[in-house]
């Protein structure tokens, strides 16, 4: 009984946040219901749990559900899925609420749930997934995950042996769960035009098997590409099962196999999106590669790190980074330094607030590559925000910036941002803050600062 | 001819966690600053012939615990040599890695590693983690000075007959029940902060350098570092200390 009260009082509150706000309510149902029924989720009628389909990892597991879901979607599956980002237990709950009937029964195809690593053991629990893809398991949030060995010990505590996974070739530790389950699915990119090499002073890894060193031949996205170590053998496949190859940045497009692939978006780190999707599509769903591909053509990813606005006569090209992880700035970066055009780089990296106590954390830039951006033509970059700034633009000098290149700002007035942007003399700005300046640098020019 | 400067980065690819590449930045800067050649040799547990004496100074970055055993093992035959290097030369370790050199790590799982056993500290492995700012004061090659830095506390550490490295001003420190941060002994600094210490700590990176011009009886570089970047940061970091909101003990009520 206190399951169908869990649910009618989830489903009621979904309808009412909706009539509020569209834009609200993915977790707060599925919370409350938890409070009702701990075991809500787990009493959920008709699902079949080798339809269930996690996908989980340190970056790109939301642009994969959302792949995911599109694919299957164009291809008349009924689909149950978390688009939304509420990762967690009460997220998931919200949407197999709004799904189920009254009676609590569901219908679908499939069900894909975007699940966060660090909480997976508790949806485990209560939704025993069969299909698991993990993207890349890598330094994130530190605050509250230590290191990504943390990460490791919470996805041994559900990797089992009856699982099937859809592993990155490329990511070792994603890699080290094959030993674990029933059934591994590898999918990887080849080398492309911007895979790229880092000097023998940036470091890699530990290998997850053996401790000795993991060394890569190319990285296609920062700590992820073609590796291999010298002491136990442990390598990336030369041939994964779902390779992705011929990508091309001019007419955008890759191959799988023999089949053409629209590009939808000519962002590295989305390749392995596009590679794990189709692996989870055609391994685990039966959709075919050249059926997936016509989904490609009109696919739209929501929440991107990567959006462009126009300033005066200027272009601002914002792209979004996670602080407490050298990955995402690293692959900011090098967008940056493909484009050889004269540039303005503005750098607002700020204090960690995610959770209190606030605190300062910019020493993952020190294990970012940037001398590719300092020799992209840079006219002049601005550091800004508040008590790091100092920080950021040392950074800079430590790769051989001129100090007199670097205007510094400890503040993040958007006014004094704007009033440097006005003083370049370049069309082409790339900011890299984080979203609430950027969100509020928006508004300043939706408000008519234009 | 220039004079050579050797530094040993140990663990440098299994070992790296939080930017800490920084510090091993820093020191070749300072170094090249004076007028040294610097030579930086990578450390890993394939490496066949490890001499510490070979260098002048030794940094070993914060690693994940999993690899602490194997990485323990290597260290093994070179104990008594390490303990007799940090006597006169410095080495900086940071972090988790602190753990390593003390005498035993308890994990989580009740599990336990043996450590070194080269400083008289027992570490344990926190269920939780702890991420703030730290700031300090320190003596460092008989300089007294402030350190401001980050930590990302995964392992606790209690110091057993072992002096502090630094008295806290703020922050978690070895285990956020002491006045204490890391441990000094002789002149190796094993410490939880992160930054990178010596890129954000310029001043402590120069009496490094003055300890090893010291040891290689070559006269101190007096001419001083422009450290007033690094200046302002410090300034700006105590601000946003000063006003933050924080959960812990009061350093008085310690």
């Amino acid at each position: 009984m206190k399951f169908y009260l869990a649910l009618w009082f989830a489903k009621l509150m979904g309808v009412a946040i909706n009539m509020i706000s569209k834009d609200r309510g993915t977790n707060l149902p599925g919370e409350k219901a938890l409070t009702i029924d701990p075991d809500f989720v787990k009493h959920f009628k008709n699902i079949d749990y080798s339809k269930v389909i996690f996908i989980t990892g340190t970056n790109g597991k939301s642009s994969t559900t959302n792949l995911v879901t599109h694919i299957l979607k164009q291809n008349g599956k009924k689909i149950v899925s978390n688009l939304e980002g509420a990762n967690l237990l009460g997220g998931i709950a919200t949407i197999l609420a709004k799904e189920a009937s009254l009676s609590g029964k569901l219908k679908a195809d499939y069900y894909v749930f975007e699940t966060d690593e660090r909480y997976l053991p508790l949806i485990y629990a209560q939704l025993p997934a069969e299909n698991m893809l993990i993207t890349n398991l890598q330094k994130d949030q530190v605050q509250r995950n230590g290191d990504p060995d943390f990460i490791i010990r919470k996805l041994k505590e559900v990797v089992n042996p009856k699982m099937t996974l859809i592993l990155n070739n490329e990511e070792p530790r994603s890699r080290f769960f094959e030993e674990i389950a029933r059934r591994s699915i590898y999918y990887g990119v080849s080398r492309h035009d911007e895979s790229f090499t880092k000097g023998a002073d940036y470091p890699t890894q530990a290998c997850p098997k053996c401790h000795h060193d993991i060394s890569f031949d190319y990285y296609n996205v920062d700590s992820i590409g073609a590796f291999h170590c010298d002491f136990c053998g442990f390598a990336s496949k030369k041939t994964p099962d779902y390779p992705i190859t011929d990508l091309n940045f001019s007419d955008q497009s890759f191959k799988l196999r023999d089949v053409n692939f629209h590009m939808p978006y000519d962002l590295p780190f989305m390749f392995y999106n596009y590679a794990g999707s189709l692996a989870v599509c055609e391994a685990i769903c039966k959709i075919p590669a050249e059926a997936a591909a016509k989904a490609f053509e009109n696919f739209k990813n929501i929440g991107g790190r990567f959006e462009v606005m126009t300033y005066k006569n200027k272009t601002i090209k914002y792209m979004r980074i996670k602080q407490e992880n050298p990955d995402t700035l690293q692959s900011a970066l090098n967008i940056m330094a493909s484009d050889k055009h004269k540039k303005m780089v503005a750098l607002g990296l700020y204090v960690v607030n995610d959770f209190v106590p606030h605190y300062i954390n910019t020493f993952y830039a020190f294990d970012c590559d940037f001398k590719p951006v300092i020799e992209s033509n840079v006219e002049r970059y601005l550091c800004f925000s508040e008590h790091v700034s100092y920080d950021t633009a040392n950074r800079l000098i430590y790769d051989g910036v001129a100090k007199e290149a670097i205007t510094i700002m400890d503040s993040d007035n958007i006014n004094e941002i704007f009033a440097e942007i006005d003083k370049a003399e370049t069309d082409n700005i790339y900011l890299i803050t984080w979203l609430s300046t950027f969100e509020k640098m928006k508004k300043f020019i939706e408000g008519g600062q234009n | 001819m220039e004079q050579t400067i050797k530094i040993g980065w140990l663990f440098n690819n299994s070992f790296n966690l939080h930017g800490d590449r920084g510090n091993l930045l820093a020191v070749l800067a300072e170094g090249q600053r004076r007028g040294y050649q610097v030579l930086v040799e990578q450390i890993n547990l394939d490496t066949k012939c490890f001499n510490p004496m070979d260098f002048d100074f030794l940094f070993c970055p914060p690693g994940e615990i999993e690899h602490f055993e194997a990485a323990a093992a290597f260290l093994e035959p070179h104990r008594k040599v390490l303990m007799d290097y940090i006597e006169t030369r410095p080495m900086l370790v940071t972090g988790t890695s602190v753990a390593i050199f003390g005498e035993s790590i308890t994990r989580d799982d009740q599990s336990t590693i043996r450590g070194l056993g080269i400083i008289e500290v027992v570490t344990r492995e926190n269920h939780a983690v702890y991420g703030d700012d730290l700031y300090y004061s320190c003596q460092y090659n008989g300089k007294e000075m402030d350190i401001v830095g980050s930590q990302i506390q995964m392992i606790d550490l209690e110091i057993k007959e072992e002096s502090p490295f630094g008295r806290l001003k703020y922050g978690y420190g070895n285990n956020g029940e002491t006045k204490f941060e890391g441990v000094i002994s002789g002149k190796g600094i094993f410490t939880n902060t992160l930054g990178p210490l010596l890129v954000c700590n310029p001043w402590l990176t120069e009496e490094i350098f003055n300890l090893i011009e010291t040891n290689r009886n070559w006269p101190i570089w007096e001419d001083h570092r422009d450290n007033s970047l690094e200046l302002k940061s410090f300034k700006t970091k105590l601000a946003h200390i000063d006003k933050k909101e924080t959960r812990l003990k009061k350093i008085s009520e310690r």
